[in-house]
């Protein structure tokens, strides 16, 4: 950039082409090219595959072109139906609950003379560093027949005999939404405690004064101005969520039968177990794809609305 | 009265939330130190098996390998990932164009993709680029993620424009502008990005499965979860596994997690 | 100018990636390689108390003929094996498998069948294939064609602990032989004596009902390959005494395999019902040295019903990307040819030979104080002589997992006829393709 020093555009055009922020321009996409391709590469190209996959049906390496028939097949296909039903229980039920609890926290942990801040703040957080497989383990040692939750449930006198947590099907949901709770909670109020430290403080201290309480403060300041980043979570949420594979995989294996299984597990065992339909199984993936782009318009409606 | 009553109540309902968050943690230590038959009796305290758990576990596994293994791909994938990703998300916001906002729009569906949907046709891409088995082929997929690219844009923002106005004006290149002020500045972005990268890529479980065959390049997570495959029946013996998993996360996360909550408010503003 | 740069960028990407992109499948099936070079064979399998083991000593033995030889074991469990060759087929890259990998006999007809590329034709080998049991060959041969080498055939066994069912008064003979009524009454008594469920097993699974009907010699398909499970007598009925087991507590169902090991060899339970592969399983808690017995299992009560059925079982597969020679030569000498082999697997690992010379073996014959003395091997080839032959099926895996829906609806209230219905018109979508 030794020419940056010239009084003109004009001037550099003549010399080398480029305006300065054409030449600016053209840094940027060096700078993000790298980034760029290996997204495209690495995401988009796979996809675009798998869409010629989803055109196919067969099974194993015997495939041929059979147009959207994989995706009739969908509406008609009572396991889709079932781990869709799953899937939607746990974004309804847990994704509500847990960002209503992130705000909850975050809004206590940003009072004023709140002592052992440090603490909360870690400790709540500290779920999310945990690794996926390594909660799941733990979670099903904790709900096993003979595990921890029964056996403290007995001796309290709560249960009068354990209760088969994940051979249950009510149940065993209820173990995975808890699971995501407990790893999930912490991540998004570390947002939220963010977006809530950069709001003036004297906005909280003038409706004080004029005699708003901790619930009104709440909803009238703190949930108007993080709207933005409520949406941010909402929106990750939906797509982790809907994308839900390893809690499904590891800890309750969608079972017992398949009342817990998730799309993602259900497209994992079509194209892998028994005998493998992978244009039936991008088909399935094409449909998630769809769902979550749809709800992610959706919400980006309504959040901009209001 | 009424205030004090309600900072009871705040206190008593963030006690909750820490000791439910940090129990599954602390009974797993406490379980690393047991032998079964506490473990099924619900013990609470710590227990003198450690030593003799410990010893068991590296007979069963080749704990140290997995160890090294995945702290090699985690930081290396974490290096690559952050600088590549930070650049990415620095042009798109300092040389900021429509085309640029639109590209980044596209990327942003990437974040949509069920990995189980590109698996397959990923994986034959490794296989012809011959990367099956390399810690190459294991980090490729994952290096460049909208998540993080969009991160670093959205903490550009905050990025004082008069400090790349007055380097350039005093000749310096943009490659160095980036490096050597933009990179300094922002330390918590950074900081927060490599926590989020180095949980990610030390738990990353399914695609190393797949693309890692070789019993070599085995990873923590798919030694724990060779653990559960089921013949080992020592509790003790997983739940220390599992701890020894989640130390270098949870370690990271305390040393960083002053910058780290810094970092995330530099996104959200 | 700037779309354009970036439409010029993505298409040279797209470019590059297809030009690296060809598929490149090859499967001569031709047998090449020389057993006097030697060199390494590597192996999947997956339980080191089991195949792992008996891979080792294999070597073992194989490198006393042929010392240039080697093996690398990769442990891989089952699930993995299955996803790899699915993987592996279907991006051409079958230069990534192993020389010789185990695969479980319920799924070997249907992966040669859609992948025929992946295995190897044993059949002119060299290797004696009617040295084994022509029940047990029929399960890895397609079109007349053998494509596996039998390993174990997984008889199933019932294991109690004598000192548990003592408490309740019965000994080992009690349950000897038994129907399955017999065996709820019989363990109801022990619960209540004990306090202690008789059996586990994983919550959801089908393991049960699957050996039940084999035991009386019905599948859940029929000779054509069309499913048979809406009007199959013998399936309902050992779904309702699956289902009575449950609910009088007789079995409990535990979370996943872990736990069901852990159920018998943390006390949790009296006994097991299993493959004989579980044997290696059951002496791991030292301190039940001599409390444990061996019998066979309790009968349905319908036609054809018997005591015996089969469990798992697995066999070895030669792939096309193997040294074919050294690895046939080392299957010939070992697992198709070594009486020394079975000697050891057969106590150390519970498994049990289907190749038919090493039965005459004395070591057959020899107490196992694990099992107080008992006759264990002896018996158990005596319960795998009776075994009704059984039909799989190329969708047997299909099949499980729609009985396993359906079990788990049933136990919790649905109706078993319109679950069975279900299951049936879930696999004919299935089999739809």
């Amino acid at each position: 950039m030794k020419n940056s020093a010239e009084p003109s555009g004009s001037t550099l055009i003549k010399k080398s082409g480029l305006s300065l922020s054409q030449k600016q321009g053209l840094t940027g996409w060096a700078f993000l090219f790298l980034a760029a391709g290996l997204i495209v590469l690495m995401n988009f190209y796979p996809m675009v595959r798998g869409f010629m996959m989803s055109l196919q049906t067969g099974v194993g390496a015997n495939m041929q072109f059979s147009g959207f028939v994989n995706y009739t097949r969908l509406f008609e296909d009572p396991r889709f139906r079932q781990t869709l039903i799953n899937t939607f229980i746990y974004l309804l039920v847990q994704v509500p609950i847990m960002l209503i609890l992130g705000l909850i926290l975050a809004t206590m942990l940003n009072s004023r003379n709140l002592k052992a801040k440090g603490f909360f703040r870690t400790a709540i957080f500290l779920p999310c560093a945990v690794g996926l497989v390594a909660y799941s383990l733990v979670f099903r040692q904790m709900f096993a027949f003979d595990g921890l939750v029964n056996t403290v449930l007995v001796n309290i006198g709560i249960l009068e005999t354990g209760h088969n947590w994940l051979g249950t099907p009510w149940s065993a949901r209820l173990v995975i939404i808890l699971g995501l709770l407990w790893r999930w909670t912490g991540f998004n109020m570390i947002f939220y405690l963010a977006g809530i430290q950069n709001v003036d403080t004297s906005i909280y201290e003038a409706a004080r004064i004029d005699g708003a309480n901790v619930f009104h403060q709440f909803w009238k300041i703190t949930i108007p101005l993080l709207r933005p980043i409520i949406l941010l979570t909402a929106i990750m949420s939906t797509n982790g969520t809907l994308q839900l594979f390893d809690e499904s995989f590891n800890l309750t294996q969608g079972g017992p039968g398949v009342s817990s299984m998730t799309m993602s597990h259900y497209i994992f065992d079509t194209a892998f177990a028994g005998n493998p339909m992978l244009g039936y199984a991008s088909a399935m993936s094409f449909a998630i794809l769809l769902m979550v782009a749809l709800l992610a318009f959706l919400q980006l409606k309504v959040g901009d609305r209001r | 009265m009424k205030v004090k009553l309600s900072r009871i109540f705040m206190y008593i309902f963030l006690s909750v939330a820490a000791f439910l968050s940090l129990f599954p943690l602390y009974w797993t230590a406490v379980s690393a130190t047991n032998t079964t038959p506490d473990i099924l009796a619900a013990s609470m305290t710590p227990g003198s098996q450690l030593i003799a758990n410990f010893t068991r576990l590296l007979e069963l596994s080749s704990l140290g390998r997995a160890f090294w293994n995945s702290a090699r791909n985690a930081v290396l994938l974490t290096a690559l990932s952050v600088s590549i990703c930070s650049l990415a998300g620095y042009a798109f916001e300092v040389y900021h164009s429509k085309a640029k906002d639109r590209l980044m729009s596209v990327l942003l569906l990437s974040m949509m993709i069920p990995f189980a949907a590109i698996m397959i046709p990923l994986f034959r891409l490794m296989a012809n680029m011959g990367l099956v088995n390399t810690t190459l082929g294991f980090m490729l997929p994952t290096i460049s993620t909208a998540f993080l690219i969009m991160l670093f844009r959205q903490s550009t923002r905050s990025f004082p424009r008069e400090m790349i106005e007055a380097a350039r004006i005093d000749g310096l290149n943009e490659m160095f502008i980036f490096i050597r002020i933009y990179i300094p500045t922002m330390k918590s972005t950074y900081a927060a990005a490599t926590t989020i990268t180095f949980m990610a890529a030390w738990n990353v479980f399914l695609w190393p499965r797949i693309i890692m065959m070789s019993p070599d390049s085995v990873t923590m997570p798919m030694l724990i979860s060779n653990l559960m495959a089921g013949y080992v029946t020592e509790f003790g013996v997983v739940m220390l596994a599992v701890l020894i998993a989640t130390l270098p996360t949870i370690l990271l996360f305390l040393f960083l997690q002053r910058y780290f909550a810094e970092g995330i408010m530099g996104t959200v503003k | 100018m700037k779309k354009l740069l970036v439409l010029i960028l993505v298409l040279a990407l797209a470019f590059v990636v297809i030009a690296c992109d060809n598929d490149n499948g090859n499967g001569d099936g031709e047998i090449t390689g020389s057993v006097e070079d030697g060199g390494t064979i590597t192996v999947w399998c997956w339980d080191p108390a089991f195949n792992i083991f008996a891979m080792d000593q294999a070597a073992i033995i194989y490198q006393a003929i042929n010392p240039n030889f080697e093996i690398e074991i990769i442990e891989t469990p089952w699930e993995q094996v299955d996803e790899q060759i699915t993987t592996f087929a279907t991006a051409g890259t079958l230069d990534l498998l192993p020389d010789i990998m185990l695969v479980q006999d319920q799924a070997f007809q249907l992966n040669v069948m859609n992948f025929p590329e992946v295995f190897l034709d044993l059949t002119d080998s060299g290797i004696n294939f009617s040295e084994f049991g022509a029940a047990k060959t029929s399960l890895s041969t397609v079109n007349g064609r053998n494509y596996g080498v039998p390993f174990d055939n997984g008889v199933t066994i019932m294991g109690l602990r004598t000192d548990v069912i003592g408490q309740a008064g019965l000994t080992i003979d009690d349950f000897t032989s038994v129907t399955w009524n017999d065996f709820i009454t019989l363990g109801q008594q022990v619960l209540e004596a004990t306090g202690r469920p008789m059996l586990a097993t994983t919550a959801g699974g089908a393991d049960y009902v699957d050996f039940m009907i084999k035991s009386a010699g019905v599948s859940m398909f029929n000779a054509d390959g069309s499913p048979n499970l809406d009007n199959n007598p013998t399936l309902r009925e050992a779904i309702a005494i699956y289902v009575e087991l449950v609910q009088t507590g007789v079995l409990v169902e535990v979370d996943g395999w872990d736990a069901f090991i852990g159920s018998f060899v943390n006390d949790v339970v009296a006994g097991t019902i299993a493959g004989c592969w579980i044997l290696g399983s059951i002496q791991q808690n030292p301190d039940h040295e001599g409390l444990w017995a061996v019998t066979n299992v309790p009968r349905l009560n319908v036609a054809g019903g018997t005591n015996f059925s089969s469990w798992g079982g697995s066999s070895w597969a030669v792939t096309t990307n193997a040294n074919a020679a050294l690895a046939i030569d080392f299957l010939k000498h070992t697992f198709a040819g070594s009486v020394e082999l079975y000697d050891i697997l057969l106590p150390e690992a519970g498994a049990l030979a289907t190749w038919i010379p090493a039965a005459a073996s004395t070591v057959y014959q020899e107490e196992h104080t694990f099992f107080g003395g008992q006759r264990v091997a002896a018996d158990i080839i005596n319960f795998s002589a009776n075994i009704p032959t059984f039909y799989f099926g190329i969708f047997h895996y299909e099949g499980i997992s729609a009985l396993e829906v359906a079990i788990t609806n049933i136990l919790n209230g649905a109706d078993i006829d319109a679950e069975l219905q279900a299951a049936q018109e879930f696999i004919e979508f299935q089999m739809r393709g």
